[in-house]
């Protein structure tokens, strides 16, 4: 048996990492912009959008994200797409973060006051700009510490990747386990590595917060 | 009520929230450059009135035209156009907090009439003096006082160079010592011809500054005429006991 030293074991975690970030990024900017569209779409108050976008949004934070990595996985399998375990988790985890960023976003836009909307309106400035120039604005300051707070929970939600097969961080671990022998070793540098992503974030969050909160 | 030259035309218009009609059929047309005050309790669907003018609320029966064009709140660009020409000022202010005092006046007519930016800091700056507060150009509104926030919002409104402005109970929000300020701005508008209706509990600004005053009550118009008939002389019980209950 080949002897693995805890340095083969951090290498080969780090080279996984890659892919956990990779994802995470992949999935936070997906579901940042389907997102966006979604609520957009909401605000404008199409026909339909309202209920259409609640029950997405719904089904999305109803049902495990593991559950959606499976359907993503074996159920485009079904109709023919062979997608490999990359564009699956991809693909779930795009539109997982969609809905629930969408949602936190709706929040935001919610709270701004009507007085806004409606001052904004009576100056005749067209819908498009009222958002751009006016709710848009004033949203993203109460946006962003539970979005990057929600990017914490996108990374973690890599994580469940592993179960169909695609090779990041805690399935890295899971394959070092199986040749090593070491679950405890293994999986402890998963969990730092984890919190070295984490947590840096989760700081950044809370002093945004903080920031925002003293300049209005 | 009406006259061949209104400029505003309001005819037999409703309005319901639910079950709740808070416009009972309101007539009223009025003339370019006329000052209107509304009076009335709360509830009485003076505020409501002024919303339908500038198609914030639908009215469900009924016609308003502002300036020959009628007022259709469910067409989009028809309400923008109609927007240009008629200005609103509110009661609690809403300024853009993220904006400057300056930006929040240029806003409008840089999206949409794409005035040229050295035009429009010349025009905010002359606006600003206008309101006397020109020293206040790069303010946050959180940096100024009501009556300031106020005066601002007024220039705001006049930077689309609207033919009318809708001034929805605008110096309730302020304290007291505040109201003059912001009433005396109104006061010149109202000497340079602007026409305005507005919503006000200041008696005694609507007694020097209006040309008609509007007693609404359970929804209609109860009774209108000039000031001195209004204060002076009323005619019917609601309005003699809304103007005591104003003594206290």
């Amino acid at each position: 048996m080949v002897d693995f030293s805890v340095w083969d074991v951090v290498r080969n975690l780090l080279l996984a990492a890659r892919w956990t970030v990779a994802l995470s990024l992949i999935a936070f900017v997906g579901g940042g912009l389907v997102g966006l569209i979604l609520l957009c779409v909401r605000i404008a108050k199409l026909p339909g959008a309202e209920r259409l976008v609640g029950a997405y949004v719904q089904i999305f934070q109803g049902t495990p994200l593991l559950m959606q990595l499976f359907l993503a996985y074996f159920g485009l399998a079904l109709f023919g797409w062979n997608i490999s375990a990359w564009t699956a988790a991809s693909v779930a985890l795009t539109l997982y973060a969609s809905a629930f960023l969408t949602e936190i976003w709706r929040g935001c836009v919610a709270a701004i006051p009507r007085g806004q909307w409606e001052a904004a309106q009576s100056l005749g400035l067209p819908f498009r700009d009222q958002l751009r120039d006016i709710i848009f604005p004033q949203a993203l300051k109460i946006a962003v510490p539970p979005t990057v707070g929600f990017l914490v929970q996108v990374i973690k939600g890599t994580a469940l990747a592993s179960v169909i097969g695609f090779v990041e961080l805690t399935k890295a671990g899971t394959m070092i386990t199986n040749a090593t022998f070491r679950p405890f070793i293994v999986f402890s540098c998963v969990a730092l590595m984890y919190f070295a992503l984490c947590f840096p974030i989760s700081a950044w969050a809370r002093a945004l917060e903080r920031k925002l909160n003293v300049h209005r | 009520m009406s006259t061949a030259n209104s400029f505003i035309e309001i005819v037999g218009v409703r309005k319901s929230f639910g079950d709740n009609e808070v416009l009972k059929g309101i007539d009223l047309s009025i003339a370019k450059g006329e000052v209107i005050a509304l009076i009335g309790k709360s509830g009485s669907g003076k505020s409501t009135l002024l919303r339908c003018i500038n198609g914030l609320e639908t009215h469900n029966a009924g016609t308003i035209h502002v300036d020959g064009k009628e007022v259709r709140a469910n067409d989009a660009a028809a309400i923008r156009d109609l927007r240009q020409s008629v200005g609103m000022i509110f009661q609690n202010f809403n300024l853009f907090p993220h904006l400057t005092a300056a930006k929040n006046i240029m806003l409008a007519p840089m999206r949409v009439k794409k005035t040229a930016p050295q035009v429009l800091e010349a025009q905010a700056k002359k606006l600003l003096e206008r309101v006397g507060l020109g020293e206040k150009f790069d303010a946050y509104p959180d940096q100024l006082s009501g009556g300031q926030q106020q005066r601002i919002a007024i220039a705001r409104a006049l930077a689309m160079a609207p033919q009318v402005l809708l001034c929805d109970e605008i110096t309730s929000a302020l304290d007291p010592e505040l109201v003059g300020e912001v009433l005396r701005v109104v006061e010149s508008l109202a000497k340079d011809g602007m026409t305005l209706l507005m919503v006000t509990h200041e008696m005694a600004f609507a007694k020097r500054v209006a040309n008609r005053v509007i007693f609404m009550h359970a929804g209609r118009i109860h009774e209108h005429g000039t000031p001195a008939e209004i204060f002076g002389s009323p005619r019917t019980p609601e309005l003699q006991q809304f103007l005591s209950g104003l003594g206290d």
